[in-house]
């Protein structure tokens, strides 16, 4: 951009940004310091006591643990299924691709909240799934699907798979026909051609879709806190008791500090990641 | 092309896409070290050709022979031939070395041999010192020479070339053709080399394949194909060329007089045995084989082919002048003249005249396909 034209398109997004992202985060940095006393509220102070209960506490540390696992098992399965989906809607020549395509893409068009209801009739104990695998005799017993890690993945995995799929369909359609092409005619068998040339070419896809997932599921609220119940916590459904149960604010903000850190952690990483693939790509 | 048996035989093989034909009964053979020219407009199915050879499209019917061995049902990875894109096609997330590595680690050769075929193969193209490099920090014409040298280095029984030189700039693409021409000699691979550029046909070919909506329209070495068109497409497809519609009125062991349709004027053709008096026909007389000559000094008899003209348009392009002439009966010639000669003005009058061999002379008689184009 030379002589900074151009710069100006940016500014409405950077106002933005700036007033509902950077300066609320800002002002939690001296209100996760301050000292909240039990019936008497924030007071004035400095301590620390919030980071270091954070780190310490085993309580919080399994919470961290929990969203971490949750984040990379969604990411792993929506990846997992949503490849050969994605690799399916960008190659096929059918003339249903786009309708396949908003199929896909239709579950987001649905409110949340449905979604998540609609997983409870299905996850409960005398729900649609427990009732199929008592009818095919798969279980004696109905097995616990909600308010523990099993229901969570389950339903996050389905709210998430459309951003993967999405993603992914515009990474597979990028790669050139002609490239697998050669390789095939070079010698290159079609799983020799998917894994050496296929596959590493969509690795940038795979790498911003990877990403978008982990960071929707780690900050994921609604899904967490109507699948998970009020006992199984994660580090968003802790962050918004803290906040409007406990009203220990200056805990919810080093909680949320935290994830926020977490999340600016793994998307510099990725773009490291990127940078390094994509100098070779 | 007899004696040794075809590289490469291809014989009645079709491809159809939907209702759209793309490759029509098409036949032809390729001699071991042969450089044949599939040559076409877009569309006209030697892209399609190729890729079947390749394995890339499935024939509807039809077979193809590599060297003895009837390859139509075999999976591309087994054919064993190389292949070249107009897109290069190289892997990015690859070295140059890696690149031209490819085939050879497929077919199992190991780490000790792979090393020196890779870098004699790079130093042919003359790539030597960039087999670290990525393929986007090399240039269009070191692209293509690196997939020249992935496609070649497995030894490959015929190369297959899809319009190769079609994406680089005109300068780049002289050099590259008399890159791949000494190349092919040096090597003696059989190569089969799709383009809708005449003259690169022309240039490169021991043989060109003319086609044109899925059919072989002639098959013949250069100067066959352009001098002696079997059919008006290749006639109109391989330089420009003035069509005349007329009737044969005399066919005789010397020399074959052809009546022009509407105007007493008859041409004087070689001679043509399979033609008869009253036979309606194409005559087709290239723009270069016409030339300009002054009006003669008194009025005699005009000797064959030669006719009064006026000039009515002149453009000059650089190696030749192009001229429309107008002649007595109104009928207008193009007429490509050297361009070292000194132009005649628009409206000047001339004769023009050609040999007898020059001429043309193709079966036909569809109305509404004579005349200048």
């Amino acid at each position: 951009m030379r002589h900074g034209s151009g710069w100006w398109l940016l500014a409405p997004a950077l106002l933005l940004l700036l007033l509902t992202f950077v300066l609320p985060i800002a002002m939690m940095v001296p209100m996760s310091f301050r000292p909240y006393v039990p019936l008497v509220g924030i007071t004035d102070g400095f301590t620390a006591r919030y980071y270091t209960r954070l780190l310490t506490d085993s309580y919080y540390l399994e919470i961290i643990g929990r969203t971490l696992a949750l984040g990379f098992t969604v990411t792993l399965s929506t990846l997992t299924i949503g490849y050969p989906v994605a690799f399916f809607l960008a190659r096929t020549p059918s003339r249903w691709r786009n309708w396949l395509t908003i199929l896909v893409v239709f579950p987001l068009m649905l409110n949340l909240v449905v979604r998540t209801f609609g997983w409870i009739a299905l996850l409960a104990q005398n729900g649609l799934v427990n009732q199929a695998l008592h009818a095919l005799g798969i279980v004696e017993s109905p097995v616990k699907l909600l308010f523990n890690f099993a229901g969570l993945l389950i339903a996050m995995t389905h709210i998430f798979l459309p951003f993967m799929v999405l993603v992914l369909i515009g990474a597979i359609q990028n790669i050139p026909r002609d490239v697998e092409d050669a390789a095939r005619v070079l010698g290159a068998s079609w799983g020799s051609t998917f894994c050496r040339v296929t596959l590493p070419l969509s690795a940038p896809g795979i790498l911003s879709g990877s990403v978008l997932v982990f960071v929707l599921s780690i900050s994921a609220l609604v899904t967490p806190r109507l699948l998970g119940g009020p006992t199984y916590q994660v580090m968003s459904t802790l962050i918004y008791d803290e906040f409007l149960q406990r009203l220990n604010w200056p805990a919810g903000s080093a909680q949320a500090l935290l994830l926020t850190l977490m999340v600016l952690a793994l998307v510099y990483l990725s773009g490291r990641l990127a940078r390094r693939t994509g100098a070779r790509a | 092309m007899s004696g040794a048996a075809p590289a490469l035989r291809v014989r009645r093989l079709r491809k159809s896409f939907g209702a759209v034909v793309a490759v029509d009964e098409v036949s032809l053979d390729a001699a071991p070290g042969e450089f044949l020219s599939l040559l076409g407009p877009s569309g006209c199915g030697k892209s399609t050709l190729l890729r079947m050879i390749a394995g890339l499209v499935e024939p509807d019917g039809g077979e193809i022979v590599l060297a003895g061995e009837d390859i139509t049902r075999v999976a591309v990875h087994r054919r064993n031939l190389g292949l070249v894109f107009q897109s290069y096609a190289l892997f990015p997330h690859m070295t140059v070395f890696e690149n031209v590595a490819f085939g050879l680690r497929r077919r199992g050769v190991g780490e000790p041999g792979l090393g020196p075929r890779v870098e004699r193969m790079l130093e042919l193209v003359r790539l030597g010192p960039l087999g670290a490099r990525y393929p986007r920090e090399l240039s269009g014409g070191q692209q293509q020479r690196v997939a020249l040298a992935r496609a070649l280095v497995t030894e490959p029984r015929v190369l297959l070339l899809d319009e190769p030189l079609s994406n680089l700039d005109a300068l780049l693409r002289d050099e590259m053709r008399v890159e791949l021409k000494r190349l092919q000699e040096r090597l003696g691979t059989t190569m089969i080399f799709v383009t809708h550029d005449q003259a690169e046909a022309l240039i490169l070919s021991d043989r060109v394949v003319v086609m044109e909506r899925g059919r072989v329209e002639q098959i013949g070495r250069p100067e066959e194909v352009y001098r002696r068109p079997a059919t008006p497409f290749v006639a109109r497809f391989l330089g420009r060329a003035n069509f005349l519609a007329g009737t044969v009125a005399e066919s005789e062991a010397g020399r074959t007089v052809v009546a022009l349709d509407g105007g007493g004027l008859s041409i004087v053709a070689g001679p043509r045995p399979g033609l008869a008096p009253g036979q309606p026909v194409h005559v087709v007389i290239r723009q270069e084989s016409i030339r300009l000559e002054p009006p003669p000094a008194e009025a005699g008899p005009a000797g064959p082919n030669q006719f009064a003209a006026t000039i009515v348009f002149h453009a000059f392009a650089g190696q030749a002048h192009h001229y429309v002439v107008q002649l007595a009966d109104g009928r207008e010639l193009e007429v490509a003249a050297p361009g070292a000669a000194v132009p005649l003005a628009r409206g000047a009058r001339t004769f023009v005249a050609w040999r007898p061999d020059d001429v043309t002379l193709l079966p036909g008689g569809a109305p509404g396909s004579g005349g200048p184009r």
